[in-house]
């Protein structure tokens, strides 16, 4: 029994494992052929089935002049949009989410829950029903095909996730150590900066966290918003689309997109992996 | 430190109702400066309400909280200068034993060193004094709900530690070592500490006054010994006390005696003025003994059973239909069937409608 359960095991783990790193595997090679080992017959092992060549990265640095795609500056864009976008949406958030969490809020028949799933709503539309009203709205402020106009826009689309996700974290914070820092002579803007936030770290690392994976992946609003001006990465990789499908450079450009992220998750997980999620009563 | 008055204040958690239910009557108290007080009641009977009024969390529906005769009804938490000790141990997870001792003062701008000595001379008390530079997080829970009472009590001026269960989370053996040190700080520092408890012999064994508590109602005040001698109503003659206090139905027959299954006993109790027919007679178990050689107040009972609990024998017997229970030393011989009690005239209580007359 115990042999099969760790049999079973290590063989559901190695499928996913292969299932997982497969497509890097094979972007990381493809990045690596010219057009003969991609479209002559299937190449797997560099050197033995493939000459491996840096045609397709070097194609992301180089100018537009000299026959490139030059990919640095829609990623300094997207870099810029995405944490700007983060972090404004984690401190609003935030700040929406204590209080949505400490205090009772009454409009009628609105309250805490309801403004709480107001939040959440937004991310249940379809984005192409906000296209044209954030079109239309961009274009009437003069942040059409800019990067404030994106970040406004991102903020929009992030906040909810910061707000429900930490909504839920501060529920999970006794309130005793709130009234406890009140009764030790805080006020309550003291109570939660430096007692209640700090205790949040893991919440906020994880909010952050989502914030920055949407934020980045994003192509639809980009895609609509911007047009010549500025552009982000994941338009600017479509962009590399052409007659001919020049699949270097896009497997490059994908494992360059993607490599943010990845690091992102590693230092997550190592801090979550700590245990300091654990809680402060008890 | 402060002497703290409650005046005609009451709460209900949903005070714009129009049939409101009150988590705490209105009643009136004053709490002495440095004084030990225990506010004793079964759970969900408005102890913690009653501290969280005081500490200023929750406002009352009525009255006002005056301490040293100024009005602190409005006054918020932060600016009332109270503890507060919860049932479980709060600590601040981010900081070290030190930073969490030294943080009420920190929020109060203590200087430094008045700080570093503060912080010492309570770990030293509390025996915290190794752990000072560990994070908090990591100690057990009962060093955790230590940091939490050093917190209260790193404050000299204070105006009184209140303390929510507060040794619910530690074992029995600390527990008894934590209470007489709570004991010498009242003493050394002459702070006031209110205790909140279910526990009756928690209550007796640390404070001085102690406060029952029955359906959000103040029913008793007093020092232990009147509560155990003299209980207000029969709810504290019954809730004091192990075994609860013997309480039988019985009739007034005379202006100072009542009879039980016409058994008459005699009471030091003045029973002419009676308006109900509801009457009770209680007496503590401990008072009871097998009869010597006295000729009054006797009742023939049939031994049950009899209880051997180290250090006294339980005797439960019937007397008619009532069960009489009574507490004697171990060494007393009991007979195995029908014996004659006594009962003491001046330690009979008679409660007409459930209170002492």
């Amino acid at each position: 029994m115990d042999k099969l359960y760790i049999f079973l095991k290590y063989f559901f783990i190695v499928v996913w494992t292969v299932f997982v790193v497969a497509p890097f595997l094979w972007a990381l090679t493809t990045s690596f052929k010219d057009f003969q080992s991609v479209n002559g017959g299937v190449t797997y092992i560099p050197w033995v089935d493939f000459e491996p060549n840096l045609e397709g990265w070097k194609v992301l640095i180089k100018s537009p002049a000299k026959g490139g795609v030059d990919i640095i500056e829609p990623y300094f864009n997207s870099m810029f949009v995405t944490c700007t976008a983060s972090l404004i949406s984690i401190i609003l958030g935030t700040l929406s989410a204590y209080a949505l969490s400490r205090y009772t809020f009454k409009a009628g028949f609105v309250k805490n829950n309801d403004i709480t799933f107001f939040f959440i709503s937004q991310r249940i539309m379809p984005p192409i029903v906000l296209s044209i009203p954030f079109f239309l709205f961009l274009s009437s402020i003069n942040l059409l095909d800019s990067l404030t106009g994106l970040i406004v826009v991102y903020i929009v689309l992030l906040m909810p996730i910061a707000v429900w996700i930490m909504v839920d974290f501060f529920n999970k914070v006794p309130r005793e150590i709130d009234e406890t820092a009140l009764i030790d002579g805080c006020n309550p803007y003291q109570a939660f900066l430096k007692v209640v936030l700090p205790n949040s770290i893991p919440g906020l690392i994880v909010a952050g966290m989502f914030c920055i994976i949407f934020g980045w992946i994003d192509f639809f609003f980009a895609f609509i918003l911007t047009f010549t001006e500025v552009q982000l990465l994941p338009v600017k990789i479509v962009a590399l689309n052409s007659s001919v499908t020049p699949w270097w450079s896009l497997s490059a450009s994908a494992l360059v997109s993607v490599a943010p992220l990845i690091i992102v998750a590693f230092i997550v997980e190592r801090y979550l992996s700590k245990g300091n999620l654990s809680g402060a009563i008890k | 430190m402060a002497k703290i008055n409650l005046s005609e204040v009451s709460h209900s958690y949903n005070p714009n109702d129009p049939n409101p239910v009150f988590a705490l009557n209105p009643f009136s108290m004053t709490w002495e400066n440095g004084n030990r007080y225990a506010i004793l009641g079964p759970s969900g009977c408005g102890k913690t309400t009653m501290l969280n009024i005081v500490s200023g969390l929750v406002r009352p529906s009525a009255g006002r909280i005056l301490f040293d005769n100024k009005d602190v009804t409005d006054f918020k938490t932060e600016d009332r200068n109270i503890a507060q000790v919860f049932q479980f141990p709060v600590i601040y997870n981010t900081m070290t034993v030190y930073e969490n001792l030294a943080f009420p003062l920190k929020c109060r701008d203590f200087s430094k060193s008045k700080i570093d000595e503060r912080v010492n001379s309570v770990a030293e008390t509390l025996n915290l004094k190794s752990f000072l530079n560990s994070p908090a997080r990591k100690l057990t829970a009962d060093q955790k709900q230590l940091i939490s009472l050093g917190r209260g009590l790193v404050r000299e001026d204070v105006a009184a530690v209140l303390m929510d269960e507060p040794l619910t989370v530690i074992d029995p053996d600390l527990k008894f070592r934590l209470r007489r040190n709570l004991k010498e700080i009242n003493e050394q520092y002459k702070t006031t500490l209110v205790y909140v408890t279910h526990d009756q012999n928690e209550a007796m064994t640390f404070a001085d006054n102690i406060i029952v508590m029955s359906d959000g109602e103040v029913v008793q005040t007093g020092s232990p010994k009147e509560l155990f001698e003299r209980p207000n109503t029969t709810f504290v003659g019954y809730f004091i006390g192990s075994p609860a206090m013997n309480l039988f139905d019985s009739e007034a027959s005379s202006n100072d005696s009542v009879k039980i299954n016409n058994t008459l006993i005699k009471t030091h109790t003045n029973l002419s003025n009676l308006k109900t027919k509801n009457i009770k007679l209680g007496i503590r178990s401990e008072f009871i003994k097998i009869a010597q050689n006295q000729n009054e107040n006797l009742v023939d009972v049939n031994v049950e059973k009899v209880e051997d609990l180290g250090n006294y024998k339980l005797i439960t017997a019937k007397m008619g239909n009532f069960t009489i229970k009574s507490k004697v030393t171990r060494e007393t011989e009991i007979p195995n069937q029908s014996v004659k009690l006594h009962i003491p005239a001046e330690k009979c209580c008679v409660y007409e409608d459930n209170k002492l007359i």
